[in-house]
């Protein structure tokens, strides 16, 4: 929203020593995020009012003119582009000298003569955004220029003192007045300023209106969506410009003037907060009441009296708006009708057919308030917003109707005395705001903001912002005013605010707080996560990917999974992406095929949420026994190089190392089922102490080609939430270190392909009790053993706590191994 | 005879000295000292024939030579290892610029972790717990619980990601539904944080993302006040960027807080002068906090009249970009090495 300084301090008095740049600063501390302020005119040095003489076209360009320009005391000869250019135009010209901003875009430049397709320009035809006027004048197309036709300009006017940009405008985050229903007019922000400066505040006292006779009756069938609609006809209108005053302060503001009726609905918009709407009454009347037309002197006699009739929409009607759009509507929207046909949508817009047009006589005036959330849904579902709807829709202060009728009423007759009011003022009107009072105990602000704050001072801060206040010994009664008491006022939470923000948080001191030393509880989850990046990262070189918890139907027919096991947004930002992961890997084989044609090798991991919705989660509501579906924290990492089998070990020693890490149990399991994603001949489930809690594999090569990468692919996958949920509380323990030498015998066995390391080493558990322990250290097929078989190379190490081992009983030892492995393996020593 | 082991002494010394090399001199030290027929050797049996006062004097005689020889055989020794070592090492010279090849490989943490650690650090270190709560939430615990109210505009489709077929789930627009879980599961006193991620129905660009990343904050005790919030934050703000800094609050509204405020740092890439990253303004938004609001403790099951609260959340997302100077926030989830690899 844009505030004119100028307008402001038509209501509030404040010192000359503070300028519009202390106010913005104030209002950012105390209230509202101010953008940015904007001194009109700044950067106009050089740039005057100009008169078009000639605008011929350019000889060598089609989409130039070549125009002679009177600037006063000389004329000009400039190239100039604008899509709107012609004889006769007043414009602005920047002389060589001046500062313009290129197209709008960039830093300013000085402006130097130039030639332009073989023809000297001297000086510059403007569009708005080239000096720094968008606001004032917004551009209709990309090459508009500023035009100036409608003022009664003498060529060479410096364009600043023409336009008299003498204002000072700050930009106020909208999204920051979202709970501030009273800050959206210049004089809802003027209160708040004089309570932030302590400065006087203008009163306006609603002009009297008198009534005529004309029948005019509102019928509001839904008070909820519509708590107070106000209305009054007038006649003896006569549309005009408006005149220079008002057309400057809605240009200042960004708003473009119209006529002097819209001008005045627009200025009570900016200047109270309340969004008014004027309808044609002729066109109102004549559409309700065809006999109307044809009898006019009988007008008010014979006829019914002009009824509006506030009320829901029906599932599907149409609905033409002022900006010439079809919408169409449905039962939760609100319609202005003359109970036939359709005035407006109710805070929204009005209709076309019943706009003000230039024939226009007689009005009639709305003044109404309209449910915020009603407003809001309409606005959203016809994705029209207006200036109007962004009011109501923060439960604007249906008080507020009155004052601004009446000061639209007292304008309209000011811009146009021969308008006359001819009906009587319908108000009908159904709410109630809780004002209060709240009785606060006076120890409550200090409970909160941790300093005492003098009730002096609470009292007087109160008072300025139009609170009611009455101290007592023990209380003060706090009464809320109308303007607050709509939205954002309620409780005793929300007054210690206003008192604390007009009291200046810089000013509250800073305390840390004591707290009894008790060690927080331990996040196991959260501490495995941790534990599980750092042994990736620092000991095995892997790279953490965070990838988007959604996937593509293209990444789920990829990896060949049933599109039924997932869960699906119902409103996804990309349609390409609905679809919410429920497991890591599609995401990460994206990561390597966008990587893979740099590098050749690649070992990344994510850890993250997956979705599962045949899992039970968390309950979803206090109580109740709902529950959100399962949400398992995980840990994928892959490896991926050209090598037919190094990605698969690589991704076995990363599994390794994890469990050496922690210090956990654990062993291969067959898996019962082979994953469409999973190489079926090079996988197995892992399970930590007996649970299943992780997977280790090789991408089926049918998946790595959809994918489109090349090469292997090795995956181990880890349910964090899974390992996190078992008492853990494995440490390395210490053995005694046995003083006796130890024997160590290497021996490869040949035995048959398919022999597993997992059986042999199965067998060998308490072989023999000199066998302290044995590793595979080598293992081998092709030419040098036979077809079918292969070679397993163990090192075996003997030893005894108690004694040195003599040759005879390591013999007898390794002998009673070769013959086991030999009988349940068919292992034949390689020698 | 004197002169003549004299004249001898003269000579082994000036063969020692001649000696090229270490094979030379071994030869010159046979000639001289050899046990076979080394000179030395010939004099000694001259020796033996002698009686008296001259063998005495010869034998002084012989004995100063054999010294002499040995002392420069020593002499020589040395001076030729030092020269073979330096010819050695000569030959042995690396090329020290260059990197050890091939090049240790090394894995990288993403910048949203690293980040969100050295947050999780300092709250652990003064006593904060670390939660964790789902992505997937109900509309109770990301709005109802939170004090949002059923038609507020944050529960928009165009600003929340439903779920299809449930209409009551969605995808968490704030870590906030943790402080209500974690009020559940722990009550009062409280102390957390809760590191995670966020999405909102936002159209991605270099600057806007629809999954995000915040780290919130709780603290539950009796007689929490908004002081506490300051100073709390005090030091955040200065474990972050440098004891030097400064920290404002300013108005903000949420509805889970009152008061509301956003907080502000002065920018430390231009220590609060104005730049193009803190807009000129000297000072950069990197949280938002408050104190909890009643209905929130009460949705908690905490009772309000007995303990107050604040609640605090930082953008990790902006934090990153603003710490690594990143000018896409699209980068953080692209999986592209070359930007990984910069961490």
């Amino acid at each position: 929203m844009l505030i004119s300084f100028n307008w402001l301090t038509d209501y509030v008095k404040l010192p000359p020593s503070v300028t519009p740049e202390a106010v913005a600063e104030k209002l950012k501390l105390a209230t509202v995020e101010v953008e940015k302020v904007t001194r009109q005119g700044e950067n106009l040095e050089n740039i005057v009012v100009g008169k078009i003489l000639s605008a011929e076209k350019h000889p060598n360009a089609d989409k130039l003119k070549l125009c002679q320009v009177d600037v006063g005391k000389e004329k000009l000869a400039i190239v100039c582009g604008g899509s709107n250019v012609a004889e006769g135009m007043l414009v602005a010209v920047a002389k060589v000298g001046a500062r313009v901003v290129w197209h709008g875009e960039g830093d300013p430049v000085e402006l130097q003569p130039v030639k332009i397709r073989g023809i000297e320009s001297r000086g510059m035809i403007c569009a708005s955004d080239e000096i720094g006027l968008l606001d004032v004048f917004p551009k209709k197309d990309e090459k508009e220029i500023v035009e100036l036709s409608s003022f009664n300009f003498k060529p060479g006017t410096p364009l600043a003192e023409a336009l008299a940009l003498d204002d000072t405008i700050l930009e106020i985050d909208n999204k920051s007045l979202s709970n501030r229903p009273d800050l959206w007019g210049h004089f809802g922000l003027a209160r708040e300023v004089a309570a932030l400066f302590k400065g006087t505040l203008k009163k306006i006292t609603a002009p009297k209106i008198k009534g005529g006779a004309d029948m005019l009756t509102v019928k509001i069938q839904d008070q909820l969506a519509c708590p107070r609609y106000m209305a009054v006809a007038l006649n003896g209108v006569q549309i005009a410009p408006s005149p220079s005053w008002l057309q400057n302060r809605l240009r200042a503001v960004g708003l473009r003037p119209i006529n002097n009726i819209v001008d005045v609905t627009n200025y009570i918009l900016l200047d109270l907060g309340q969004p008014m709407h004027a309808f044609d009454r002729l066109k109102v009347k004549s559409l309700a009441y065809p006999a109307y037309r044809t009898d006019r002197r009988q007008a008010g006699k014979k006829s019914k009296a002009p009824t509006i009739v506030v009320r829901t929409a029906r599932e599907g009607e149409e609905f033409i708006t002022l900006d010439e759009q079809k919408r169409k509507l449905d039962s939760s929207m609100l319609l202005i009708t003359n109970g036939e046909k359709n005035l407006a949508i109710a805070g929204v817009m009005g209709g076309l057919e019943s706009g003000i047009s230039p024939e226009t006589t007689e009005i009639v005036l709305e003044s109404a308030n309209f449910n915020a959330a009603s407003i809001r849904r309409t606005s959203t579902k016809l994705g029209l917003r207006t200036d109007s709807s962004a009011r109501f829709e923060k439960s604007l202060d249906p008080n507020l109707c009155s004052l601004a009728l009446a000061q639209a009423v007292a304008l309209v007759q000011k811009l146009c005395p021969t308008a006359r009011v001819v009906s009587r003022i319908v108000d009908e009107k159904k709410f109630h705001l809780f004002t209060g009072p709240l009785h606060i105990p006076r120890e409550f602000f200090a409970k909160k903001l941790g300093t005492v704050i003098p009730a002096k001072s609470i009292v007087s801060s109160l008072g300025r912002l139009g609170f009611g206040v009455r101290e007592s010994k023990t209380n003060f009664s706090v009464t809320i005013p109308s303007w607050r008491a709509s939205k954002d006022v309620a409780r005793a939470e929300d007054v210690v605010e206003e008192v604390a923000r007009l009291y200046g948080y810089d000013n509250i001191p800073s305390v840390l707080p004591s707290f009894p030393i008790n060690p927080p509880t331990e996040a196991k989850e959260h501490e495995l996560e941790r534990t599980l990046r750092d042994i990736l990262v620092r000991e095995l070189a892997y790279t953490e990917s965070y990838n988007y918890s959604f996937v593509s139907l293209a990444e789920i027919k990829n990896i060949g999974d049933e599109l039924g096991n997932y869960l699906e947004l119902n409103n996804p930002i990309s349609e390409e992406r609905p679809y919410l992961r429920r497991n890591l890997l599609p995401n990460l084989l994206e990561n390597i095929k966008s990587n893979n044609p740099e590098r050749g090798e690649l070992k990344l991991f994510e850890i993250g949420k997956v979705f599962r919705k045949n899992e039970q989660g968390e309950s979803a509501a206090i109580k109740g026994n709902e529950f959100l579906p399962g949400q398992d924290s995980m840990l994928t990492l892959v490896v991926s190089s050209k090598d037919k089998t190094a990605p698969f070990w690589e991704a076995r020693r990363a599994a390794e190392r994890i469990f050496a890490r922690l210090a956990i149990q654990w062993a291969t399991k067959a898996a019962d089922k082979v994953e469409p994603w999973e190489h079926p001949s090079r996988l197995t489930l892992i399970a930590a102490e007996g649970r299943v809690v992780g997977t280790l594999h090789e991408i089926h090569p049918r998946v790595s080609e959809a994918f489109g990468i090349e090469g292997r692919i090795g995956v181990f996958t880890l349910n964090l939430s899974a390992l996190a949920e078992k008492e853990l509380h494995h440490r390395a323990t210490f053995k005694p270190i046995s003083s006796f030498p130890e024997v160590k015998r290497d021996i490869a066995f040949i035995v048959d392909e398919k022999t597993s390391h997992a059986d042999i080493s199965d067998a060998l558990q308490k072989i023999d009790p000199l066998l302290d322990r044995f590793e595979l250290f080598d293992v081998f097929a092709g030419s040098a053993v036979p077809a079918g078989k292969k070679s397993m190379g163990y090192q075996f190490i003997f030893s005894s706590p108690e004694r040195t081992l003599t040759n005879e009983e390591v013999a007898r030892a390794e002998e009673k191994v070769i013959e086991m492995l030999a009988e349940k393996f068919g292992a034949a020593i390689r020698r | 005879m004197f002169d003549e082991i004299t004249k001898k002494q003269v000579e082994a010394v000036a063969e020692i000295k001649a000696a090229l090399d270490k094979t030379q001199l071994e030869k010159v030290e046979t000639k001289w000292l050899g046990r076979k027929n080394g000179v030395m050797l010939e004099i000694m049996k001259e020796l033996q024939k002698t009686v008296g006062e001259e063998r005495k004097q010869f034998g002084q005689a012989a004995n100063q030579l054999k010294q002499a020889i040995e002392q420069a055989l020593r002499e020589k020794h040395a001076e030729l290892s030092e020269a073979a070592w330096s010819n050695l090492l000569a030959g042995e010279r690396l090329d020290v610029t260059q990197p050890a090849l091939p090049g240790a490989t090394v894995g990288h943490y993403h910048p949203l972790t690293l980040v969100q650690r050295e947050l999780e650090d300092l709250f652990t270190s003064m006593g904060f717990m670390v939660v964790d709560g789902p992505e997937l939430e109900s509309d109770y615990f990301n709005f109802t619980a939170l004090n949002i109210p059923a038609d507020h505009p944050a529960r928009d489709m165009q600003d929340t990601l439903y779920i299809k077929d449930h209409p009551e789930w969605l995808m968490r627009t704030q870590t906030s539904p943790v402080q209500i879980r974690a009020m559940q599961k722990y009550g009062a006193p409280l102390r957390i944080v809760v590191p995670g991620k966020c999405f909102r129905n936002e159209a991605t660009d270099a600057r806007h993302e629809h999954t995000f990343y915040q780290l919130e904050g709780l603290v539950l005790d009796k007689g929490i006040n908004f002081s506490h919030l300051k100073a709390t934050l005090e030091a955040v703000a200065q474990h972050l960027y440098g004891p030097q800094t400064k920290m404002r609050l300013l108005p903000k509204f949420y509805p889970f807080v009152e008061p509301g405020v956003r907080g502000e740092v002065t920018c430390s890439l231009c220590a609060g002068q104005g730049c193009r990253v803190c807009k000129n303004s000297g000072w950069l938004e990197i949280f938002g906090a408050g104190l909890v609001h009643p209905n929130v403790l009460e949705a908690g099951g905490i009772n309000p009249e007995k303990y107050q609260g604040f609640a605090f959340g930082f953008g990790l997302t902006r934090l990153v970009m603003l710490k690594y100077g990143i000018n896409d926030v699209r980068l953080l989830e692209s999986g592209s090495m070359k930007f990984l690899e910069q961490f």
